[in-house]
């Protein structure tokens, strides 16, 4: 057994390094971490070979002071924080004072730097930590070559360059995506691949997450005491076969936390068609000291002190953003297309009186014959709603469209299909995935609020586990509200003594291990209302009408403005649209015209 | 080859009484038919679902050579169902195809043969033997059978227990949401013996029984129980399981006591259910001296309220219930009167009748 003995400087870099420098991309992130909590507006970064060549990032920060330079390169040195109280409320991305001692040890590394009102720029190396004079304008500059050249053993582990630098880029567009008011550039063996212009929180969206994303993109601002949860997130329709476009930052810091994915998750749960995920470019803020970043060196993760708080805010704000109905969909299609301005469709339709008079029609007569609303005060709110929304539709529309987004009924197809036209164009409506989903709103929001409670006359006793019982025990008022009494009746039992009466037919014993499971991991559930959910869509399926039942126009148009008056009335109840628009513009292409 | 030659009805009759356990949907193809079995004059149906197996004999089926055949249970029962009655029908076999001939209708349908058709044998060994009237049987199935469960997870609820005691029959069925118990005089002496029914056992043996007085006798050995009555013959196997201590649930001394009459209950809550959740049922009981008040309301913020008089002079009680288990119960006894036991508003309610000792009730109440 060899003595115990302390580790050289290096070799404890080293193992550091292990933690933080992964691969060309974390040391990117770094390095644009370090050039942002200098405080700078323009960073260009320049990568050779994937970054494994050379990785070079030019900032105009507020640089580093020549008594400063020589530190930078030791571990544990940083000017962000200086006591335990600036730790627990940090602000700056960085703080450990660790990175550049990391990659320093494990790559070539050179610094120059030019504080601010200094006469010349310094440099430091990874070998001469003594500062010599250097020539630069201002700002500061990482020159970071031969990644792992000391290590082979981990050079190996590189991919190859392409890979190398998609990951870059990766973590490089992560980190423009967060500081629009900072400009970005990014270069690849000499040649510039991506140009950021500082500018507004919507042109940098565009520009990373593409056109696409906008145009299915819902902007997000809610605000609540010192939380504030703002960005953009993508309709359903929007929604992609794996997790590449979801972006979520806590006080301007990427993360993947698992209560936020959670809390998303739920969000989107209602709307989401089996395994689609959604995209987005979320930004939480809230204040420092309710977080704690320090948990692990890259920092893409992190600790809430009120995890339930931060969960339900994000997962009420989502929610109430995607289900908005209608309207704003179509206007956003609209204003995409351009078309308000300047087509000459608008002049058209302008002098036309006739969607005017059937929208008189449809709110006096059709919608309220045809409404399943529950109650008369629901009925007349129904009535209110379409004519505010009139109101409050922008000027730039066109005025014939007020009250009637998704337009008026013409014809219905083989008993499956409404069509409609709008301003836009041509709707076609899924009869029977639209009226399910209207139904189904209606069942919730009926039955919100009125747990009714079974009391079971022979308790469903069954084997827990201690986890189980701790979290049974912890959350007992949680479970309570939810209608479940649930007490121990052994060491290794536990006792469900009533149920929420709408699951009174499930199996009670599967039901809440996956509450106590999702209790556990999670601050918040939504497992009961995903049941009961379950079951009010199959209610709702089964009252919907069904294919081939031939319907009269006005009962399609009762149908048309149910829709626009529901929530989440783009998706059918299994996340499938219920509306498709084909512009006039598209119908045009079809037949060739004004080619 | 002629198999037999008989009216209608005289072959519909047995062949109804036992097609009602062949299953619809099969992965074993031949236990959607039914065995024709001619032996000696005596002719036997048989039908079974591996679980339950039903036979009826009827004897006079005329001379003729012994046959065993198997043919589709629901397509001959139908064939025979869409006859006129009291028409002459004829069954013939030739190589593998079985001839039904009535007038000029003519249907071949095809057959499996008779070995390969799985039979239950009944067990042999020391028995438990007892019989009662059908009448009696039935009507004590009638009274506890709604409350059995209908796949549950805890298997041993989807069933009924019965228990043989001394001169004693008791039936407890429940779901873990309610209870109902009966019990009935028996014929003879039987040891102390419990066994469990399956659901659908219960059921066919509810459907089959007349409402005469002809008895009933049964047999239990081991992990099968046998039922005969009339020309029927059912074998059953038994649900294997511990069946929960229900004498455990039964409140004792329930205060409030509520006597009412049952039709007029029954047809208060049958108004109110028109206006209850359809998914959860729940409606609400008002107990006030003398009065019982119904109160229902649904998804669309419908009311129905209803009002009538009792025989009650506690305090006022607010309690609700899910509607269907009190229906059940007020559908199945056969009383003038029914006496309500309650207690606190989220502890159980325990039905009784009048002057009777053998009936028992318990529904657990519902937080609306």
């Amino acid at each position: 057994m060899p003595a115990i003995r302390k580790l050289p400087e290096v070799l404890i870099n080293q193992i550091a390094a292990g933690e933080v420098v992964e691969r060309p991309a974390s040391v990117l992130k770094e390095l644009l971490e370090n050039s942002l909590d200098a405080d700078s507006r323009a960073i260009e970064v320049h990568l050779t070979q994937g970054g494994i060549k050379q990785l070079r990032i030019t900032d105009d920060g507020c640089g580093i002071a020549k008594e400063d330079l020589a530190l930078a390169l030791e571990r544990h040195a940083t000017s962000k924080i200086a006591s335990l109280e600036d730790l627990e409320a940090v602000g700056t991305m960085g703080f450990r004072g660790e990175a550049l001692a990391a990659i320093s040890s494990v790559a070539r590394t050179r610094i120059i730097s030019r504080a601010r009102g200094t006469s010349h720029a310094w440099r430091v190396s990874e070998r001469e930590h003594e500062p010599m004079p250097a020539a630069l304008n201002g700002g500061t500059v990482v020159e970071v070559d031969d990644l792992y050249y000391n290590t082979p053993a981990r050079r190996k582990f590189l991919k190859s360059d392409a890979t190398e630098y998609g990951h870059c880029d990766d973590a490089f567009r992560r980190v423009a995506l967060a500081r629009p008011d900072v400009g970005f550039q990014l270069s690849h063996n000499g040649r510039v691949t991506l140009r950021l212009a500082p500018g507004d929180a919507e042109r940098r969206a565009r520009e990373i997450l593409g056109d696409d994303f906008m145009a299915q993109a819902r902007m997000v601002d809610v605000a609540s005491g010192a939380l504030r949860l703002f960005g953009f997130a993508s309709l359903p329709a929007y929604a992609r076969s794996n997790r590449d476009a979801q972006y979520f930052y806590v006080n301007g810091r990427y993360v993947r936390d698992k209560i936020i994915q959670h809390a998303l998750r739920e969000a989107y749960a209602d709307i989401l068609h089996g395994n689609r995920h959604p995209a987005y470019a979320l930004f939480l803020e809230l204040d420092p000291a309710g977080v704690d970043v320090n948990v692990h060196p890259a920092k893409t993760e992190v600790r809430f002190r009120e995890g339930r708080a931060i969960h339900q805010f994000v997962f009420h704000a989502l929610t109430r953003t995607l289900a908005s109905p209608v309207q704003a969909a179509v206007h956003a299609i609209a204003e995409n297309e351009y078309s308000a301005q300047a087509s000459p469709t608008e002049q058209v339709h302008l002098g036309v009186e006739e969607p005017v008079l059937a929208r008189y029609f449809s709110a006096a007569q059709f919608a309220p014959a045809a409404t399943r609303a529950p109650s008369f005060e629901a009925l007349t709110a129904f009535g209110s709603r379409n004519v505010a929304s009139g109101a409050f539709m922008p000027n730039a529309l066109p005025q014939t469209t007020q009250g009637a987004p998704l337009g008026y009924a013409i014809a219905q197809l083989h008993g499956v299909f409404v069509l409609a036209q709008n301003e836009t164009g041509l709707v076609l409506v899924d009869m029977h995935a639209a009226h399910e989903r209207i139904l189904y709103e209606q069942l919730k929001h009926v039955l919100e609020g009125t747990p009714g409670v079974q009391r079971l006359l022979i308790p469903a006793v069954f084997n827990a586990s201690k986890i189980e019982m701790a979290t049974a025990e912890d959350h007992a008022d949680t479970l309570q509200r939810m209608g479940f009494d649930v007490a121990p009746a052994g060491p290794n039992e536990l006792a469900v003594r009533s149920v929420p009466a709408l699951l009174a037919r499930a199996s009670v014993t599967d039901l809440l291990r996956a509450l106590l499971a999702e209790l556990r991991d999670f601050p918040a559930t939504e497992v009961i209302a995903a049941r009961r959910n379950e079951l009010l869509g199959t209610m709702a399926c089964h009252g919907a009408v069904r294919a081939n039942r031939q319907l009269t126009l006005p009962e399609m148009n009762a149908l048309l403005r149910d829709m626009e008056a529901t929530e989440r009335a783009d998706q059918c109840n299994h996340g499938r649209p219920t509306w498709v628009q084909l512009s006039m513009n598209e119908l045009d292409k079809l037949f060739m015209r004004g080619q | 080859m002629l198999l037999l030659t008989t009216s209608r009805d005289e072959l519909l009759a047995p062949l109804q009484s036992v097609s009602g356990i062949v299953e619809k949907r099969h992965t074993l193809p031949i236990l959607s038919n039914v065995l024709i079995e001619k032996r000696g004059g005596a002719l036997t149906l048989l039908a079974t679902d591996i679980e339950i197996q039903i036979r009826t004999t009827t004897e006079g089926a005329g001379t003729g050579e012994e046959i065993a055949i198997t043919v589709a249970a629901r397509k001959l029962q139908d064939i025979l169902r869409a006859m006129p009655e009291g028409t002459e029908v004829s069954l013939v076999l030739d190589d593998k195809r079985l001839t039904l001939k009535a007038g000029k209708s003519r249907f071949a349908l095809q057959t499996l043969p008779a070995g390969d058709y799985p039979r239950m044998q009944f067990n042999e060994g020391a028995a438990v033997e007892f019989s009662l009237s059908q009448k009696a049987f039935k009507k004590q199935l009638t009274q506890v059978a709604y409350a059995m469960a209908a796949q549950d997870v805890r298997y041993y609820l989807n069933g009924l227990l019965m228990v043989a005691d001394g001169s004693e029959l008791r039936m407890v069925a429940t779901d873990g949401h309610r209870l109902a118990l009966a019990t009935t005089e028996l014929q003879g002496d039987a040891p102390h013996t419990e066994v469990i029914l399956p659901r659908k056992t219960v059921l066919e043996l509810a459907r089959q029984l007349s409402d005469s007085d002809d008895p009933v006798s049964i047999t239990l050995i081991g992990n099968q129980a046998r039922f005969q009555f009339g020309p029927i013959e059912l074998i059953t196997k038994l649900i294997d399981g511990k069946f929960p201590d229900y004498d455990r649930v039964i409140p004792q001394g329930n205060p409030k006591l509520v006597k009412a009459h049952r039709q007029a209950l029954l047809q208060a809550l049958q108004r109110a259910a028109i206006l209850t959740n359809e998914k959860f049922r729940g409606l609400r009981v008002l107990l006030e001296a003398g009065s019982l008040k119904v109160l229902s309301s649904n998804a669309e913020q419908e009311e129905a309220q209803d009002e009538l008089e009792v025989d009650y002079s506690g305090d006022s009680l607010e309690i609700g219930f899910n509607v269907s288990y009190l229906l059940d119960v007020l559908n199945n006894v056969g009383t003038e009167e029914v006496e309500i036991h309650l207690n606190e508003p989220m502890s159980s309610a325990l039905f009784t009748l009048p002057g009777n000792s053998n009936f028992k009730a318990v529904v657990m109440p519902m937080r609306i």
